[in-house]
């Protein structure tokens, strides 16, 4: 029910905000905050931090440019309705994968694994041709056509981006509830127990990775609608830091949060060159990261919750003195 | 048979300086769990230190040991500072260390710009020389190198399993809490083993800037080759930094050299496969 | 009995996450040596984590004679005078022998390495040995010396008989009673009850995270009901 409290006036946004604010900002930030869920979520319910979500929602935005409209000449053109079931499965399985080969992985080794698999990804998307087209990757890769524009233009995004985000909440949160989503949590609890009772723990960590490239792959495509483009740049360290920024911010504990820190990020990415100079971001969102993880490990939704809670607090405490 | 002995020498040659940076970083996570991804930035900045040092005085030798102890004093910085005050909360730490790594590249490049640096090195150290039993000649200073790199490996081998520190660092690896409770502060124990591991990395950094060159992300891309090469050759122990140091920068040469297409893949490979069959890594110890 | 107690410690409340390990323990520890005796999962070893820091207590307080040990960390505690043989013994597996005793000599202290040694002949046997191919037996020699080499003014040490051979069971007792003897305090934790009273003089027992008793070691040995009834042994067993 409180989501709605959200959804309802996010929904009528469009009607005040003009079109920067619209794209620049709050699509931005949906799609970021998407594809920043997906590792929120596997941060609080399978207990692993993965660094290559970014990765997944690049083959998912790769098979989109692939299988679909570009200007550089590569691919295979298929049916709108193939590719994007083709490309957020390629996504899942992508995941699986992920998830198969840092089965045994926990803690800091997964998060070694997982930027592992990232850069690698990046160099080989850099290297290849045939499918990746190398270093510059795709252009022209426009959305589906919508009426006289197309689902790329900022309205549009914007409305696709919230649904998306909505649901992508509410899978979320259906799959934890799951008999499926309950293994994954008890793998991240206790997995020798698991192994002890003879139950594996190989299938619901693959699920949880799969899930979580069903998540990055929807943000995947709405970026390269959003992008227009998407190039070994898309899947490079930056991107891999940013999103795990974002989570950071909004909390890893706290999957919705992942929205909470693409908002602060995407804000600080627009108004930094008002605060410092242009070029000084990445200190400026370095310390940002910093003074979150000394000052609020649990990010800044735990911080709000927090302090909601207190000043709560604070005003039954005042109105019984 | 002369591009296979140029390219097993260029293998040999990015190994010795995959080692050089993974050593300290394998050091670090061996005695306290923690991913330092700041290795990378404080290869870096020994880097551009020692390159500055080296410009100034024009003594090469100087700046491997500024840029060495730049780096040291950075890494002691960085542990007395910031990851101290998260002792036992590993994830945080390595999220810390990202901060701090994404600080730095930064404060770098305001410093010393997008340029890419080559560090000059001596008269003695440079040319090449014939190397008759292969029929090839080779650069002295890559040569050089892998003395380097395997002096350095003795060193610390020696360092490590002779001295009394040493077995001190050991007992830390085994079990922190113990060596505690036996009256050694281990906080006193961790700077000292992140300085060390800075000292290695800003020496890496300035030879690295003598037989190739450094620019922004060349940080990243020996964080990574450190990250491939302890996954790969097992965490903590200097013997695994070494095979791994040897497996990768081997495997990516021969790839460059043989199956251009898939050089990057090839390390892929070897990693996935080593996790497949020993997930703590080819000379690693398994977990308790 | 005049003397005042070296260690002390105040109504010391211990909890791991929500689970309330320890209820207001206190107790006393001069020179007569004390024996903490309980069953399995009583909460013995939590007094010895208390004592020495490596679980934070929540509430209470530990003297070491004037000094206030509560707040220190665990090597700032040792290096005021604890000794600690730890349950499971918790030898670096990657040290010889050697090493173990050389990272923790002190110059001009009572015991010395040459002295391990000498008390020890079989540790000097294997000296080059790592930790983790020793024998159950010498392990234990090795974490006592250890602990020694601090020269300590209180030892604790937790289950020591574990798991040993009869033989060397009485070498341990053997052993305390002699660090006993040149005056050193020693806290005897020991789920080995007759080991524990040949050792001690005086016994705290735990149940349930609370010391009940605290008797002398005679009466307890003197008690079959209560040995029954605490310690959940059956008197025809000895």
């Amino acid at each position: 029910m409180k989501y709605l409290l959200i959804l309802i006036p996010m929904a009528l946004l469009p009607l005040v905000l003009n079109d920067f604010w619209l794209s620049q900002v709050l699509t931005r930030a949906l799609i970021m905050g998407t594809i920043a869920l997906s590792l929120s979520f596997l941060a609080t319910y399978l207990g692993v931090v993965s660094f290559a979500q970014v990765t997944l929602a690049g083959v998912a935005g790769y098979a989109i440019a692939y299988f679909g409209p570009n200007t550089v000449g590569v691919g295979v053109p298929l049916p709108l309705i193939v590719t994007i079931p083709l490309a957020l499965i390629l996504a899942m399985a992508a995941g699986a994968m992920m998830g198969y080969i840092a089965r045994r992985s926990r803690g800091i080794y997964a998060i070694m694994i997982t930027l592992a698999i990232g850069v690698a990804f990046f160099y080989f998307t850099r290297q290849n041709y045939v499918l990746f087209n190398g270093f510059t990757g795709f252009s022209g890769v426009i959305a589906p056509a919508l009426g006289e524009g197309n689902w790329g233009d900022p309205k549009p995004l914007y409305f696709l981006s919230l649904i998306v985000a909505a649901i992508c909440v509410g899978l979320v949160q259906g799959f934890v509830r799951s008999p499926l989503g309950l293994a994954v949590q008890a793998v991240r609890d206790a997995p020798g127990r698991l192994l002890a009772l003879g139950i594996p723990t190989t299938l619901p960590i693959v699920a949880a990775f799969a899930f979580s490239g069903l998540i990055a792959g929807s943000g995947g495509i709405l970026n390269v609608w959003f992008q227009e483009r998407v190039s070994s740049f898309s899947v490079g360290f930056g991107p891999i830091i940013d999103i795990l920024i974002i989570s950071v911010i909004g909390g890893l504990r706290h999957p919705t949060g992942a929205f909470v820190g693409a908002i602060v990020y995407v804000v600080l990415d627009i108004f930094a060159i008002d605060l410092i100079d242009r070029d000084r971001f990445n200190l400026l969102i370095g310390i940002v990261l910093l003074l979150i993880i000394v000052a609020a490990p649990n990010g800044l939704t735990q911080l709000i919750t927090d302090g909601a809670k207190k000043l709560r607090g604070g005003a039954a405490k005042s109105r019984t003195t | 048979m002369t591009l296979f002995f140029v390219v097993t020498l260029n293998g040999l040659t990015l190994a010795a300086l995959y080692f050089l940076a993974a050593s300290g970083f394998s050091l670090i996570f061996g005695l306290m769990r923690t991913v330092n991804m700041a290795h990378g930035a404080l290869l870096l900045l020994g880097g551009y230190v020692g390159w500055s040092v080296a410009d100034a005085t024009g003594l090469w030798a100087l700046g491997v040991l500024a840029g060495g102890l730049a780096a040291a004093l950075a890494g002691a910085m960085v542990q007395i500072g910031v990851l101290g005050w998260m002792q036992g909360d590993e994830l945080r730490q390595t999220l810390a260390s990202i901060a701090i790594s994404i600080i730095l590249a930064d404060l770098m490049l305001w410093i010393w710009g997008g340029n890419t640096y080559q560090v000059r090195t001596p008269d003695w150290l440079s040319g090449g020389v014939r190397l008759e039993m292969l029929g090839i000649g080779y650069a002295k200073v890559r040569i050089s190198l892998m003395i380097f790199a395997l002096v350095v490996g003795v060193a610390l081998w020696l360092f490590i399993q002779k001295t009394r520190i040493g077995a001190v660092i050991r007992a830390g690896v085994d079990d922190q809490q113990m060596l505690r409770a036996l009256g050694y502060p281990i906080n006193k124990i961790f700077i000292l083993v992140f300085a060390m591991g800075g000292m290695l990395a800003g020496m890496a950094g300035v030879i690295a800037g003598s037989a190739l060159s450094i620019a922004p992300g060349t940080d990243l891309q020996f964080l990574l080759s450190s990250l491939v090469v302890v996954i790969v050759g097992g965490m903590g122990s200097v013997g695994g930094a070494a095979l791994g140091a040897l497996l990768i920068g081997l495997a990516e040469q021969y790839g460059l050299a043989y199956a251009p297409t898939y050089a990057a893949v090839v390390t892929f490979v070897i990693m996935v496969f080593v996790l497949a069959v020993r997930p703590q890594g080819l000379l690693g110890r398994s977990e308790k | 009995m005049a003397t005042e107690p070296l260690l002390r410690l105040r109504d010391i409340n211990l909890h791991y996450g929500s689970s309330h390990v320890l209820h207001d323990v206190s107790l006393d520890l001069g020179d007569r040596p004390l024996g903490i005796l309980g069953r399995n999962g009583v909460g013995k070893t939590s007094i010895c984590n208390a004592i020495f820091g490596l679980a934070p207590i929540t509430s209470g307080q530990i003297m070491l004679g004037d000094q206030d040990l509560s707040k220190l960390p665990p090597e700032k505690r040792a290096q005021a005078g604890l000794g600690y043989v730890p349950q499971g013994r918790r030898i670096f597996r990657s040290l010889t022998v050697d090493e173990h005793l050389r990272i923790l000599e002190r110059k001009g202290a009572a015991w010395s390495i040459e002295r391990v040694y000498a008390t020890f002949p079989r540790l000097k046997e294997r000296r080059r040995n790592l930790g983790d191919r020793l024998s159950g037996g010498e392990q234990q020699m090795l974490a006592i010396s250890r602990a020694l080499l601090l020269n300590p003014k209180v030892l604790v040490l937790d289950e020591p008989t574990e798991g040993l051979a009869p033989a060397i069971v009485s070498d341990v007792i053997d052993l305390i009673k002699q660090v006993v003897s040149e005056g050193t305090a020693v806290l005897l934790v020991e789920q080995n009850l007759h080991a524990a009273l040949s050792a001690v003089d005086d016994v705290a027992i735990v149940v349930g995270g609370e010391v009940i008793e605290q008797v002398t070691a005679t009466t307890l040995e003197n008690d079959a009901a209560m040995q029954k009834k605490h310690l959940g042994l059956e008197a025809a067993k000895h």
